[in-house]
């Protein structure tokens, strides 16, 4: 009986005395591959910078955000009651839903951070000791903002680590006063690095929390007065026991707010993860349409490589011949060309891949989106042109097989 | 007795006719003898050579090749044996082009699960019998046409067969490669081959030590005489 090391030799063989053909036939499945390794490592880098957005944004976290009116809703707004967000809000949501694992009140202020006549590129953030909790985003060195510090107005800051290295270098910053906007304050602690990638044009929109600076929410609002209400914040963040209390909580928030902001609409309320989730149900859309164009390409490279093996079977009548004559049983002919078919595909298979990989750099690099590949990607992609090349290989060597040794030696 | 050809007829349609290519042929060849078939084109010589090869089946008769009922084998079962027993050496040397002289040879090893080692040791040795050791790496179509049939000869003999069916195989050769060839095939009866030639030359045929003339798909002349009818027809009439 013939080996099979000897009949993977055989269909081997007579694929590389052909590799010019085989290699153009098979241009079908490179780019087939190709869509189908660079479509899913982008969706494969989506799905990792949607992770990373939501671990810096704090699982089950809920974000209430001012929102500036405009047009016939803000004179509206106005002649009711002009307030928008503000640290009562805060206060009002935690006192009402007692079951909320931190509510921390945040808001931006515009001044600068200077130590020693450097100015640090900082945001200056009032906030509450919950902060840490709901964002899960924590001291690395130092401490945090404590409720005494709030219920006393305190001037102490916490640096992000960007801005401390800014100004710090690799001192020690603990204890030390910078001056932020017009007052000093002492540094009480330091953030710890959180990594941030330039997303593509993202869901959500999160900012370098390594430049931020933590006061205290009430140090805030006292110290840096502004036009408007002096009690406006920016953001309300919430954080939830689990992910199960996201959607139920958001409707009672909204509840809440609507009846102290009397139907004014001048904030909004999100859910970071369902954002999320729906970004990543616009990515599967994506994904399927990119996967069907795929299966096309596949498809058609199928049939293409069938054309050529179909020709390739015809054109070697002879051959066929003289190995039925010397031996060769149906299914060893069978075999030969079922595995030239394959392999061609497999070789498809593998320039597809790297093809692929390009692609993925090349968009990485110009259009800034991140990409990932995964082992499955790969494997999927074999497993895809070797099926192609068994499911288009079947009929011509079939075709071969069935050749009457007698015929197929007159054959010239 | 190694050929036992008894009632042997082979019809196919080609088209609309029905051509009769063998019309009953008795048939009987000892081990060892060197029989050269003689006739015109179309009087069933090739047909007769093909079924005794096992490429074919007939269409009614029975066949034993040495000893062995032949006729109820299945297409698996007509390839091993094909593969073990028989050599076939044709006109038109059917090598293939692409392989080298040693690839060639080496085929019938390779379909009959012949390990790596066993089947170059012996390729080498036939080729080096049929004098073409220095030419193991050549592809077939830098060789002449009588070192190409060396090769096909070799191939043939790889597998130390049974039966060699040769077709013509002088055919396409001028008339001294051909007494090369013919001197060769002499060679292997002398060492006990059996073999079973079809020529349409009588001076090649001379070289056989039995003659059997074709016409019209029967066999019309026997130097050695007729077969004796075989018992098993004998019992069913």
């Amino acid at each position: 009986m013939l080996h099979w090391s000897d009949s993977l030799a055989i269909g081997v063989k007579g694929l590389l005395l052909r590799k010019h053909r085989a290699l153009l036939s098979t241009l079908g499945i490179v780019f087939g591959v190709a869509a189908v390794i660079s479509m899913m490592s982008i969706g494969e880098g989506a799905k990792r910078e949607a992770i990373e957005q939501i671990k810096l944004l704090g699982t089950n976290n809920i974000r209430i955000k001012q929102l500036q009116l405009t047009g016939e809703k803000r004179e509206e707004a106005e002649r009711r009651l002009p307030r928008g967000l503000t640290y009562d809000d805060a206060i009002l949501v935690e006192e009402s839903l007692p079951f909320l694992l931190g509510v921390a009140p945040l808001k931006f202020l515009d001044a600068e951070v200077r130590f020693e006549g450097h100015q640090g590129i900082a945001q200056v953030v009032g906030t509450s000791p919950e902060y840490e909790e709901v964002t899960n985003f924590r001291v690395a060195e130092g401490r945090f903002i404590s409720q005494f510090d709030l219920r006393d107005t305190k001037n102490i800051c916490i640096l992000g680590v960007e801005v401390k290295q800014e100004l710090f270098g690799y001192r020690d910053a603990l204890g030390s006063a910078v001056r932020i906007g017009e007052g000093w304050f002492t540094v009480v602690g330091v953030m710890e690095p959180k990594l941030i990638r330039e997303g593509r044009a993202a869901a959500i929109k999160v900012r370098n929390i390594n430049r931020d600076v933590y006061i205290p929410i009430t140090t805030a609002l006292r110290r840096f007065p502004q036009t408007g209400d002096p009690s406006s914040i920016e953001e309300i963040a919430i954080r939830v026991a689990q992910a199960e209390d996201l959607s139920p909580t958001a409707r009672l928030l909204k509840g809440i707010l609507g009846q102290k902001h009397r139907g004014v609409e001048d904030y909004e309320v999100m859910v970071p993860e369902e954002l999320l989730a729906q970004a990543q149900r616009t990515q599967r859309i994506f994904n399927i349409v990119m996967g069907a164009i795929a299966g096309i390409s596949l498809l058609v490279g199928g049939i293409g490589i069938m054309n050529i093996m179909l020709a390739n079977v015809s054109e070697r009548t002879r051959e066929i011949g003289i190995r039925r004559a010397i031996g060769a049983t149906k299914g060893a002919i069978l075999a030969q060309f079922l595995i030239e078919t394959v392999f061609i595909c497999l070789a498809g298979g593998a320039i597809g891949i790297l093809l692929g990989f390009v692609m993925a750099k090349i968009i990485t690099r110009y259009a800034g989106w991140q990409t990932g590949f995964s082992l499955v990607s790969i494997l999927l992609a074999f497993g895809t042109s070797a099926s192609v090349g068994l499911i288009f290989g079947l009929f011509p060597a079939r075709r071969a097989a069935q050749w009457d040794p007698v015929q197929a030696l007159r054959f010239q | 007795m190694l050929i036992q050809v008894y009632g042997l007829r082979k019809m196919y349609r080609m088209g609309l006719a029905e051509v009769h290519a063998l019309r009953g042929v008795d048939l009987e060849v000892a081990h060892g003898e060197f029989v050269a078939s003689m006739g015109a084109s179309g009087s069933g010589k090739s047909t007769l050579l093909h079924l005794l090869g096992c490429l074919d089946r007939p269409s009614e008769g029975r066949y034993w090749l040495d000893g062995r009922p032949v006729d109820s084998l299945n297409d698996t079962e007509l390839s091993r044996l094909r593969n073990e027993r028989i050599g076939f050496v044709f006109q038109a040397f059917n090598l293939i082009p692409q392989h080298s002289v040693l690839e060639n040879v080496e085929l019938p090893l390779i379909y009959g699960g012949v390990g790596r080692r066993i089947r170059r040791e012996r390729s080498q040795e036939i080729i080096r019998q049929v004098g073409l050791g220095e030419k193991i790496r050549h592809k077939p179509t830098e060789l002449s046409g009588g070192e190409n049939q060396r090769v096909a000869i070799a191939r043939a003999l790889a597998i130390d067969p049974l039966l060699l069916l040769a077709d013509e195989p002088t055919g396409n050769l001028d008339s001294q490669t051909g007494e090369g060839i013919m001197e060769l095939f002499v060679d292997l009866h002398r060492r006990g081959t059996t073999l079973l030639m079809i020529t349409h030359n009588r001076e090649v045929a001379a070289y056989a030590d039995r003659l059997i003339e074709m016409r019209d798909g029967t066999i019309v002349s026997d130097s050695k005489g007729a077969p004796p009818l075989a018992p098993q027809l004998v019992e069913e009439e």
